[in-house]
């Protein structure tokens, strides 16, 4: 019997991870969010309701996905959010749950303890709550994900801080880390903004320039050592949809969360057909171009 | 006296890409979060387990649906079963046969 942190005998093609956007509603208006656009009352009515989510989600499982991370919006934010996720744990997927932290209660962490998740991932955009609120635009959401923090580290729950960095709270970051680890918990620098999913380019206008990101690489080894990594290493053809793939809140499977040009109706349609027949037909800019019909590589020339 | 096995429900099994996995669903916080792997053999013998029969029962009904000695699958089952122990994905109970 072996322990193992990951599999290494999956085919090329699998569904293994799931990223999953269970809402766009969020007690937060966060200035660079590209979800917020979609936090409003009809179009929340329009979302995966609670049974439509299960039976996909045991789909998900039957087709073999072991990954589940539960995205939003605020995830915790569903009234229902804890029968996804107690089902999901006990159907055996490893769950991450990315959350703002600020609905985070006792009774909330306690029931994260009773069924632990494979990882909470808290946004923490600054530390203190000039910034932190600037960000949000939520009075008091600074004391709830300080307290969050606290209450998920008291219960020992695997946890990792991550901001999104921006010229609004970039004096910030090195402060936010060296936090982090003072915790002794993990963390991440996010840089790339996105536009809103109604294409709105408002998230843009925090975005720090190439000159700022190099200044903020700069203050620091790691960040300055991945900087480079990401200037050295090529990029390779992107690998969405091989063994990941998203899901938004209203059924769409799609290649990944950055790119939803075209949607498989996981309401209409099967979890296992959405996945092998139409996502690797989905368009995406970073993936190799296909070979012609007309000229196909051998798979053997013996 | 023999003895049974009873799967604990803290784990769950799960089929992926052809490999048979535990996952524990309730674990100490203090432990890092990990899942098992059963190789053939071991997730043949665990699919086995149902907390009614014995090890004999076990060892004989695999032997019927695989050329295998019953002394060589007799140790891997001791083997696997003391693994599964150690990580509280089993109980043992004792119980009195007719034989």
């Amino acid at each position: 019997m072996r322990n193992v942190a990951t599999l290494n005998a999956l085919p090329e093609r699998y569904p293994y991870s799931c990223q999953w956007e269970i809402t766009c509603r969020c007690n937060l208006r966060c200035i660079m969010c590209y979800t917020d656009c979609f936090n409003r009352p009809d179009s929340i009515r329009q979302e995966l309701t609670t049974p439509e989510i299960l039976r996909i989600m045991d789909e998900l499982a039957e087709a073999g996905c072991l990954e589940v991370c539960f995205t939003g919006g605020e995830p915790l934010a569903r009234p229902d959010f804890f029968t996804l996720y107690d089902h999901a744990v006990t159907s055996g997927f490893l769950v991450t749950v990315f959350t703002n932290g600020t609905l985070v209660t006792e009774d909330v962490a306690d029931r994260f303890a009773a069924l632990p998740p494979y990882r909470i991932e808290i946004s923490l955009h600054g530390l203190t709550e000039e910034t932190f609120e600037r960000v949000t635009q939520g009075r008091g959401s600074y004391g709830k994900c300080m307290t969050a923090i606290r209450l998920l580290r008291e219960r020992g729950l695997p946890l990792l801080l991550k901001t999104t960095a921006m010229t609004v709270n970039r004096h910030e970051i090195m402060a936010i880390k060296r936090y982090a680890e003072e915790l002794g918990v993990g963390y991440k620098l996010g840089e790339d903004m996105r536009p809103a999913l109604d294409g709105g380019e408002k998230p843009f206008q925090y975005a720090l320039s190439p000159a700022e990101q190099d200044e903020l690489h700069r203050r620091d080894p790691a960040l300055w050592q991945e900087a480079c990594r990401k200037q050295v290493v090529p990029p390779s053809p992107c690998r969405s949809g091989m063994r990941t793939f998203h899901i938004d809140a209203y059924g769409g499977l799609q290649l990944c969360s950055g790119n939803r040009t075209q949607s498989y109706d996981l309401r209409r349609g099967s979890f296992t057909e959405g996945f092998y027949r139409y996502l690797p037909t989905f368009p995406c800019p970073w993936k190799a171009q296909p070979p012609s019909p007309l000229l196909q590589p051998a798979a053997n020339h013996a | 006296m023999e003895k049974v096995y009873i799967k604990s429900p803290d784990f769950v099994q799960r089929d992926v890409a052809g490999e048979c996995i535990l996952v524990p669903i309730r674990r100490k916080l203090s432990d890092p979060p990990c899942i098992y792997v059963l190789n053939e053999t071991g997730a043949a013998l665990w699919r086995r387990i149902d907390g009614t029969r014995t090890t004999q029962d076990i060892v004989t009904d695999f032997c019927e649906e695989y050329e295998a000695a019953a002394d060589q699958v007799m140790k891997d089952f001791a083997i696997l079963v003391d693994d599964l122990l150690s990580i509280n994905a089993l109980q043992e109970r004792s119980v009195v046969t007719d034989a």
